[in-house]
């Protein structure tokens, strides 16, 4: 991609902007560079900004300008990003910063619509047995009901080994899918590698760049021994763009490792408590699914030794905790109308003199309707650094989702707490999320943090089913705030 | 650093919410104090207020009270002469609300665990030193010690959550 400089960006003005606000707008960016770094010669931030305000001041040249743009846009992503604060002060200590990034496909763009290739994977356990997996049978029917005839759907069930209930075909052989689906028996134990295989092998039954590939993985229990198997699956099937979302029903089943097991290719972990909940869960999390704007979106974790990344999550589509460790961030998909939005925690190394830090966002993903692979798109976002930083209120969706992930996390660590054997600690944390929750108007998670509490002094644990409550309750709340409800469709 | 002047832990210039106890710093820097928000009337670990001799002197009229226990979807009503006791009968003695057919030994439900009463204020719970003790709404009762309960408030018998409906 030929490189253009976003001067609408860099002025911080809307491309509709009157020739007066871009004066203004300029003026004021001016005035933030104390003079001595006013040289265009040996500035580049500093030459940016003039050649920005020089172009858009001519009416001729930002003609021309914007004629350029629309071209660029076609292929661009509408990125933004927002940071708590743009001045921080000259500290000696480290400072913490939070940047929200949130990435809308371009207008014009409905994204293309790729046919699905879905293969559900069924635990199919003894403790699978009636309830569960009626419901789940229930829900698959249903999702059949909502594909269309150039989907291709395939049907696994797993204990210790693994049936093809269904083999990957199109939508159009409904009856016996459905007989496979009636067909299944809960016996057995619980080996989800072998479910994973085989689903996999399903969906590489079809020729992958032409599909939106995804596998649910719905599971009541914990896998043994097999842990290790199931997250290389995942991680070498992420790259070849299949993704990965996987639900627990029930209390028994291991939440950390099918986070993990989503995290390669940036999918969804989820909570599924009551059986009869089962169709709701599926029926959301394959809306969307197909419509792909920009698919195994990343960010490039190559940031400059002034900051460290503390704590990734993702906000829309759903909320996830991203995983750090690796040298790129797995994000998922754009679908085609909807946003994707994460929020990234960092810490700025201690400032011990006034200058300006420029942060780079560097995304990068694959556009199937552009047919185009491993697309960049790279942003900074500056922040000042100053003797006196003036208290700047933060700007209220970075607040919302702050508070929100806050909670998610004090619970995280109630369990961290329990698990080193702090259990007075861990109780007192418990009670302060227990009145935080009550502030953001969750009485019943209130009220399960309250009585987790009391269960750790008197059990020295959580209780299994509150422990799963309240790390999914906690984590969807973000969702539910008006900044990142997904249900607006603009 | 800064320190939150909730909890007094230590938190990065920049935070925006304690890690330790959740209080929104933001508001305590700019304002003094955290903002009040909605609920907090719930104070979570406030003690109903306590009663006096007065107040506890016996009642005579009988009242009704119902209660409903979620998880086990029982829902009995029995009337309260002077004493209902909770707990799980034994080959001694049968309390007036006997918990066993809800799991009440499995959620820790002690053989006499706490007691209700009808006193001239209106009714009290009593926890008898049980051994996971009681909770009302979201307090955990003192042992041996009368708190007023209230139409529709939910009590803990150990792990057993029961909802009381006073007529």
């Amino acid at each position: 991609m030929s490189k253009i400089f976003d001067y609408y960006a860099i002025l911080g003005v809307d491309p509709k902007a009157e020739a007066t606000a871009i004066r203004i707008a300029f003026e004021a960016l001016q005035n933030s560079f104390p003079p001595a770094e006013r040289d265009r010669a040996r500035n580049a931030d500093y030459q940016r900004l003039v050649n920005a305000y020089e172009v858009l001041s001519d009416p001729v040249r930002r003609a021309t300008y914007d004629s350029l743009l629309v071209e660029t846009t076609m292929v661009d992503l509408d990125i933004a990003l927002t940071l708590s604060r743009d001045k921080i002060e000259v500290s000696d200590t480290e400072q913490r910063l939070y940047l929200l990034v949130d990435i809308r496909p371009p207008k014009q763009s409905s994204g293309q619509q790729l046919p699905l290739n879905l293969c559900l994977v069924i635990d199919r356990s003894t403790s699978m047995q009636g309830r569960r997996l009626d419901a789940v049978r229930a829900a698959v029917e249903l999702v059949i009901e909502k594909l269309t005839p150039s989907d291709v759907l395939s049907i696994v069930s797993f204990s210790d080994r693994a049936e093809v209930v269904a083999s990957a075909q199109p939508l159009s052989h409904k009856p016996g899918i459905l007989r496979g689906l009636h067909a299944i028996e809960a016996s057995g134990g619980t080996e989800i590698y072998q479910g994973l295989a085989a689903g996999v092998k399903e969906l590489r039954q079809s020729p992958l760049a032409e599909y939106s590939n995804h596998l649910i993985l719905l599971t009541d229990g914990h896998t043994y021994g097999d842990d290790k198997q199931c997250l290389e699956l995942a991680a070498r099937t992420a790259v070849d763009g299949i993704g990965i979302t996987a639900f627990g029903i029930g209390s028994d089943w291991n939440d950390q490792f099918l986070d993990q097991l989503v995290a390669p290719s940036g999918g969804q972990s989820g909570f599924i408590e009551q059986p009869k909940s089962v169709v709701q869960k599926l029926q959301e999390s394959i809306t969307g699914m197909g419509t792909v704007y920009a698919q195994n979106m990343r960010l490039q974790r190559s940031f400059p030794d002034f900051l460290s990344l503390e704590y990734g999550y993702k906000i829309v589509p759903f909320a996830q905790p991203l995983v750090l460790d690796d040298s790129v961030i797995r994000l998922g998909n754009v679908e085609g109308r909807s946003r994707l939005a994460f929020l990234l925690e960092m810490n700025i190394r201690p400032q011990t003199t006034e200058r300006r830090l420029s942060i780079p966002i560097n995304l990068v993903a694959d556009i199937p309707a552009r047919q185009m692979q491993q697309q960049t798109f790279n942003q900074n976002v500056r922040v000042n650094v100053l003797k006196n930083a003036q208290m700047q209120e933060p700007p209220e969706p970075i607040v919302e989702a702050v508070r929100m992930l806050n909670m998610y996390r004090m619970n995280e660590r109630v369990w961290e707490d329990v698990e080193a054997g702090e259990l007075e600690v861990a109780a007192r944390r418990m009670r302060h999320l227990t009145t935080r929750l009550l502030e953001a108007g969750e009485p019943q998670l209130a009220q399960q943090a309250n009585f987790e509490a009391e269960r750790i002094l008197q059990a020295g644990t959580m209780s299994l089913d509150g422990r799963k409550k309240l790390k999914f309750g906690t984590r969807a709340l973000v969702t539910r705030t008006t900044y990142f409800d997904n249900d607006d469709n603009d | 650093m800064i320190r939150c002047i909730e909890c007094g832990t230590n938190q990065y210039i920049g935070a925006l919410f304690c890690t330790e106890c959740g209080a929104f710093l933001v508001a305590q820097i700019s304002k003094g104090k955290t903002t009040i928000l909605p609920f907090s009337e719930f104070a979570v670990h406030a003690p109903p207020p306590p009663l006096t001799k007065e107040e506890l002197e016996t009642a005579v009229t009988p009242r009704q009270v119902t209660f409903v226990i979620p998880s086990s979807r029982r829902r009995l009503q029995l009337e309260l002469q002077d004493e209902i006791r909770v707990g799980r009968a034994d080959t001694e003695t049968i309390p007036e609300l006997d918990l066993s057919p809800d799991d009440g030994a499995g959620k820790g439900v002690s053989r006499l665990h706490a007691s209700i009463k009808s006193v001239k204020k209106g009714i009290v719970l009593i926890d008898l030193d049980s051994t996971n003790g009681t909770m009302l709404n979201t307090y955990r009762l003192p042992p041996n010690r009368p708190y007023p309960l209230k139409n529709g408030d939910e009590i803990r018998f150990g792990d057993l959550l029961t909802h009381i409906f006073i007529d």
